[in-house]
């Protein structure tokens, strides 16, 4: 991909002041985002997905590193071309109970951007385009919902206006964050492919947020995955290679337990048991590699003593975080 | 502004004010609105004149509005595709749709007040009080002067117990005690109200910028309010007050406001620096809407049921402190007012006679009874703001 990346993360850290403790939740990401990708954030709970989906919506500052939206800083543009760069990245939130707010009717969440940034003429219009919108996310009739309160809307229906509301601003690039964790299973697969539509016919870029990756796997089959674990990406790469080849130990373990369409798959699955099931504390992250007191292929001496960086291992098409297998080794289960 | 309180024009404007809300519940066969929107018009305007007609012809005929309109000419309820509908609006249809569903707020409104029981009990109990003080002197007259003929054969005083003549006995110099109930809360519901309405508005705008500036703002102001909690506050009111000497009640409800704000500021910060971290704020700076958008349509209306309790309490506190105030000696209001009706029954010794019990008894109910009006009330504040309670069109 050649082409010039909406969002660039360079060695971008970020921190967080707690109670006088210095908690680092992001550590030395570098990360692009390409115009109409999809790209798969996933990662257990805690593990920094949500920051850095604010970092690269220019929610939030970076504490260390460089952040470039179109290939300049955020400081280097002028007022107007920093409103128009934010409105180009949109957030759909989790929950979408809190993201709309219940003083509003759908009508006015919708309309107030088309406003303020004068994307209509005249009432007329407004109210054409609120409908359009309204229709593109698969409300209709428009009737029944643009004079309704959200509390009078089901959790998919006000999903489905918070991805409107993103679309009234004609954004480049949508972050998900966790965007159908909260709705029921149902309507999920509806919302996703209704996001690829969206993808397709606005050309956007769709940074869609996880912990589930058999999720990722189907919503960015033909994008790419980035795997975080305690702040660091430890694997990324397109979601084939990655899928069928996954190097990270820690992306083998989440792979293990992933459950196949075919039940006769599943069953020939090898799990692959962690050494220990509890995730260090980001006050407390172990020396090294973040993940050596549970990787279960674990080699003392090598992995808890330096910090792997990302680097394409041989015999794999993705990059990936781990020394033995950036340095070629083989991996070997611990303790034979 | 209120020379047309409670007069026969006031009537006159109530009645013309009426008449549209009336006629338009007519037209539509909306009679029950229609007449509820006449008679709430009537009132106000024979209450505060122009002040009360205007705005309620406003809000009874968006009432009217709301069950006549009927979404049918909208466009948005239309099955057909884009092309074939059309968008267009006359100002006049979009005045309409704007009154219609101003009407479905304040319906939903009196709802969310006749929710809760206590709550509407406490709302009659307020509205009595504003009824005897707004209607009460034009059946009754106000005694201010000593009645030497009411004396009864064979008394020392001109103190009397109850009687079918003066429901509550006369006071020291005779005078009807119920004539001074009806005329001596006016001073100080306004007084303690006008305290109210300054106190919240400092701490309102003193708590949101210190929650949203934060930093040096924020700790200045805090830094403030720490100051004036710390020292004790009736003691430092009654230095003030003798200090000052104060001549009009309007500069007590200043000294009042200036001295209560900083409680409620605190409660103003914490509830904002909460609300500001929600989604939806969130959203609307990704949406770039601005920070005016994000005060007033996205923060502030989430806090109004807030601010109105604490309004409330405010009122409450304020109307103790003047009466505390009052009973000192310290205060510039003057008769007809119920503190000073509870400092003369005391000094004149009605708390020691059967005579007077009526006499000393009747403000402090009277002061007690609105206070707990304004208490019960609090509870259904929260259900008349909470938007969530709301129906679209
Ligand atoms: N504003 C903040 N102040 C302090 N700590 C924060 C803040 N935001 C996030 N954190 C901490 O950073 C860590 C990572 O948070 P983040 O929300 O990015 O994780 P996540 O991967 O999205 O997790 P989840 O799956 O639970 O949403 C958490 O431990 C959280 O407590
Ligand atoms: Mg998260």
């Amino acid at each position: 991909m050649s082409q010039q990346p909406l969002v660039e993360l360079h060695g971008v850290y970020r921190s967080f002041e707690k109670e006088r403790v210095r908690i680092p939740v992001l550590q030395d990401i570098h990360l692009n985002v390409y115009p109409n990708e999809v790209l798969c954030l996933v990662g257990e709970s805690g593990c920094g997905k949500t920051t850095t989906g604010k970092i690269i919506a220019s929610l939030l500052d970076a504490s260390e590193g460089e952040v470039l939206y179109n290939g300049r800083r955020m400081a280097e543009y002028d007022r107007k071309e920093r409103s128009l760069i934010r409105r180009q990245m949109q957030l759909v939130h989790q929950d979408p109970f809190a993201s709309l707010n219940p003083a509003h009717t759908i009508g006015q969440i919708l309309g107030y951007p088309l406003k303020r940034h004068k994307m209509v003429n005249g009432r007329a219009e407004l109210r054409r385009r609120i409908w359009e919108l309204l229709t593109l996310v698969d409300l209709t009739p428009p009737g029944d919902i643009v004079n309704k309160f959200p509390h009078q809307l089901s959790g998919g229906q006000r999903q489905r206006v918070s991805i409107a509301r993103a679309l009234t601003v004609n954004p480049k690039l949508i972050v998900a964050d966790e965007a159908v964790s909260m709705v029921d299973v149902s309507i999920r697969i509806g919302i996703l492919k209704m996001l690829h539509n969206l993808r397709d016919m606005f050309n956007l870029a769709i940074v869609f947020i996880t912990h589930d990756l058999a999720l990722a796997k189907y919503f960015a089959w033909e994008g790419r995955i980035a795997v975080m674990y305690l702040g660091r990406i430890v694997e990324i790469g397109r979601t084939q290679d990655i899928i069928a080849n996954p190097a990270h130990p820690y992306t083998r373990a989440l792979l293990s337990a992933v459950p196949e369409a075919d039940p006769n798959l599943t069953r020939k699955k090898q799990p692959i048991p962690l050494r220990s099931d509890e995730i260090p504390r980001l006050t407390a992250i172990p020396p090294g590699c973040a993940f050596h007191p549970r990787c279960p292929f674990y080699q003392p001496g090598v992995c808890d003593v330096s910090v792997p960086r990302l680097a394409q291992a041989p015999g794999y098409a993705q990059d990936t975080a781990c020394i033995p297998l950036t340095t070629g080794e083989q991996l070997v289960p611990y303790g034979t | 502004m209120f020379e047309t309180v409670a007069t026969t024009t006031g009537l006159i404007i109530g009645f013309f004010c009426g008449l549209l809300p009336l006629g338009l519940g007519i037209k539509y066969q909306q009679i029950k609105p229609g007449i509820i929107g006449f008679v709430a018009c009537l009132l106000s305007g024979f209450a505060c004149g122009m002040w009360g007609g205007v705005p309620m012809i406003i809000l009874s005929t968006s009432v009217v509005v709301s069950y006549i309109y009927v979404n049918r000419q909208d466009p948005f309820t239309s099955r057909q595709s884009l092309d074939e509908v059309d968008f267009e609006e006359s100002t006049q249809e979009y005045i309409v749709r704007q009154m219609a569903s101003l009407g479905r707020t304040i319906r939903a409104m009196s709802r969310g007040l006749l929710r809760n029981k206590g709550g509407f009990i406490g709302f009659l109990g307020i509205m009595f009080f504003v009824v005897m003080t707004v209607f009460g002197p034009l059946v009754i007259e106000y005694e201010g002067d000593i009645q030497m003929d009411r004396r009864q054969p064979g008394a020392t005083t001109l103190l009397q117990p109850p009687s079918w003549e003066y429901p509550l006995g006369l006071d020291w110099w005779g005078r009807d005690i119920v004539s001074h109930i009806v005329y001596g809360g006016q001073n100080l519901i306004i007084t303690s109200i006008q305290a109210g309405v300054m106190s919240t508005l400092i701490a309102v705008t003193l708590g949101s910028l210190a929650a949203l500036l934060g930093g040096l703002v924020d700790q200045l102001i805090s830094a403030l309010s720490n100051f004036i909690l710390t020292i004790p506050q009736f003691p430092l009111l009654l230095v003030l007050a003798s200090i000052l000497e104060f001549d009009n009640s309007f500069m007590l409800a200043v000294l009042l406001a200036v001295l209560s704000w900083p409680a409620l500021m605190r409660a103003v910060r914490a509830q904002v620096l909460s609300l500001k971290e929600r989604d939806y704020v969130e959203a609307a700076i990704t949406l770039d809407l601005g920070l005016y958008h994000i005060i007033m349509r996205e923060i502030f209306p989430n806090m109004i049921s807030y601010i109105a309790i604490n309004f409330i309490f405010a009122v409450r506190a304020a109307m103790y402190a003047i009466v505390g105030l009052v009973l000192l000696g310290m205060s510039p209001l003057t008769e007809p007012d119920w503190g000073i009706m509870i400092w003369n029954s005391r000094t004149q010794g009605a708390f020691y006679s059967a005579k007077g019990i009526t006499w000393a008894l009747a403000p402090i109910v009277a002061i007690a009874l609105f206070q707990l009006s304004l208490i019960l009330f609090t509870r259904s504040l929260e259900e008349i703001f909470n938007p969530r309670l709301r129906k679209g069109l």
